[in-house]
């Protein structure tokens, strides 16, 4: 009975615009005293102080500053130039270099509005500018930089892995594939779309333009050689990799680029901070909730009652994919995380799912869930570039979205599509 | 400019300094961390101290968070209301929001007591009691900011609702987002 006043207290709170964080911190406060009495209430700040003491997730704040540093230099340019002499002879050209610029931006921030601000704010006006739909501009550069989220370094990863209890490193490496898949998928998307709507290509491809854009951006491309070479070698942890991404932009910013200065560092912790602690006390305050279900045993309870009637683990999976898709549309990525993964996870241990693979199952839920309103920061930030309408542009972003969902499915269904790198670098 | 504006933008400007501090200092103790483990002579107090420094950067972050107005919510429900009746929903959710801080900053108290004597495993000359304080001052700092951001939420509520903040954190809104029908 208390967990089902628990759960509709917890509904009422977020539908009156309560922030989740406290929401679940009140809901877990209520759950606890009624069951303990109000002398367990210091237990309640307690738990929310070592809640906040997750070592690993000390590499959020830092990714986010290695991203914003470099952001904050003329990075964004530098990957398009890349990108666009790589890629911008292909038909579509420039829906080519969006996706590609994304991805390689990706590398460096684990943000996707991040990403949608940086790329979208300077390729949309350009796709326009060529004849490309307002439409078609927002949406590729939304369905691109959600993507993102799936490559390392990727916040909402790292918040899985934490919730989970699973290597943050393995879930980096476990998204390689899917990423790079999805790009390219998205990639094959826009070359028909292209061929049907007669988009421009930029130009033949030169290997002198390559290789004076490859100078221009190898010291941006130096970050995700450090963060992906470091950690999967094993020569830093995930956190420790972090820090590391933070001393190498400071460095790259400036004395290669010297475009750092004081106020972009102070505005760069800045966001960092308050990015951070949004996060981080969602999970603090979901420590309380987690605590008093864990003493109740209701993840058990619940995996129990679901494999009692069905231990078909594909049928399960099909049933989450729904629940995180429809949860998607209403919440952020982080809020979904905190929620759903401590309550469903005994019940993929229960039928033998590996939670590395659940883990991207989840990551790519969430990206689409970035993109289908009315909760979708990455789809409204690249509409509010390309001053677009929100669902005229949600149409046009279907083609990518069913993209996207294929790879979901290829994901949920194969697990050796997400498992197999992980395997080979770190054995079964 | 008026007293109060001026109060809140000292208060505001007091708790980026606070967050700016903590980030260079949680980034700094990893970085040395790393560099005396890569070295063979690894701190023993590295990851305690870094964990103690990311529960200050949560609690005072999260005032911060909420002096902006950035905390993750859900408006969707309450941006339909017309200005009416979102104006009591967005006080009553005000309401809760700061009275469950008040009994964090009561039960944060009581904890930093009880706390008396204990100190960190790895430094045994750090207090616990220092450390457990972002507790109760933190939430005493969230009170204030939203207090103080209470005006904007009003100005929100009788206005064209909530928006998203990190959209607005990236220089972008909702407004230039066209939306023609709801589907």
């Amino acid at each position: 009975m208390i967990i089902f006043l628990m759960f509709v207290g917890l509904i009422c709170l977020i539908l009156i615009n309560v922030p989740v964080a406290i929401a679940l911190g009140i809901v877990g406060a209520v759950a606890t005293v009624s069951s303990y009495g109000v002398s367990a209430l210091p237990n309640v700040a307690m738990v929310m102080f070592d809640g906040a003491t997750k070592f690993p997730l000390i590499a959020i704040p830092l990714f986010i500053l290695a991203g914003a540093i470099m952001n904050a230099s003329s990075i964004s340019r530098r990957l398009i130039d890349l990108a666009s002499a790589l890629l911008g002879f292909i038909k579509g050209g420039l829906s080519m270099v969006t996706i590609g610029a994304s991805i390689f931006f990706a590398e460096i921030s684990g943000s996707a509005v991040a990403g949608v601000s940086a790329i979208g704010s300077i390729m949309i006006p350009a796709m326009k500018k060529k004849g490309y739909t307002k439409e078609f501009s927002a949406a590729i550069s939304s369905s691109a930089a959600s993507l993102a989220i799936i490559l390392p370094p990727s916040i909402p990863m790292i918040l899985y892995a934490v919730m989970s209890g699973v290597s943050v490193v393995k879930m980096f490496v476990a998204g390689i594939l899917p990423g790079i898949l999805g790009a390219l998928g998205l990639a094959a998307m826009c070359y028909y779309l292209a061929k049907k709507n007669n988009f421009p290509s930029e130009g033949e491809f030169r290997a002198k333009k390559l290789w004076e854009a490859f100078k221009g951006a190898i010291w941006a491309l130096f970050i995700p050689v450090i963060i992906l070479g470091g950690i999967f070698g094993g020569i830093v942890t995930a956190t420790e990799g972090a820090a590391l991404a933070v001393v190498v932009a400071i460095f790259i910013s400036t004395i290669v680029y010297r475009e750092f200065n004081l106020r972009i560092f102070y505005k760069s912790c800045l966001d960092a901070g308050v990015q951070t602690a949004v996060v981080m006390l969602l999970v603090a305050s979901s420590a309380v909730v987690g605590l008093y279900l864990t003493e109740t045993q209701l993840p058990q309870q619940l995996a129990n009652s679901i494999s009692d009637m069905t231990d078909n683990k594909y049928i399960i999976l099909a049933l989450l994919n729904v629940i995180f898709l429809i949860l998607g549309i209403f919440l952020h990525s982080a809020a979904a995380i905190i929620l759903v993964v401590p309550i469903v996870l005994p019940l993929i241990l229960a039928v033998g799912i590996d939670p590395v693979h659940f883990g991207l199952i989840v990551t790519l839920n969430l990206a689409i869930g970035q993109q289908t309103p009315p909760v979708a920061s990455v789809l409204i930030a690249s509409c509010s570039i390309a001053k677009s309408d929100i669902w005229a542009t949600s149409r046009t972003n279907l083609w990518f979205l069913a993209v996207l969902f294929v790879i979901l499915i290829i994901n949920t269904y194969i697990p050796a599509f997400a498992l197999s790198l992980v395997n080979l670098v770190y054995g079964t | 400019m008026n007293s109060l504006t001026i109060f809140k933008n000292a208060y505001f400007k007091f708790l980026e300094v606070i967050v700016v501090a903590i980030m260079i200092a949680l980034a700094s103790v990893v970085t040395v961390g790393f560099l005396s483990r890569f070295f063979g002579s690894p701190f023993s107090w590295y990851d305690e101290v870094a964990s103690v420094g990311l529960a200050w950067l949560t609690y005072y972050g999260a005032a911060l968070a909420a002096a902006k107005g950035a905390h993750i919510g859900c408006p969707t429900v309450v941006n339909y209301f017309p200005p009416s009746i979102r104006l009591p929903i967005a006080l009553l959710a005000e309401a809760i929001t700061i009275g469950f801080f008040v009994l964090l900053a009561y039960t944060g108290t009581q904890v930093v007591l009880i706390l008396e004597g204990s100190t960190l495993i790895s430094l045994t000359s750090v207090s616990v009691q220092l450390t457990q304080s972002a507790i109760p001052i933190g939430a005493v700092l969230f009170i204030i900011a939203e207090l103080l951001h209470l005006p904007e939420v009003i100005a929100s509520a009788k206005g064209k609702g909530f928006t998203d903040h990190e959209l607005e954190e990236a220089g972008l809104s909702y407004d230039k987002a066209s939306i023609t029908t709801k589907q």
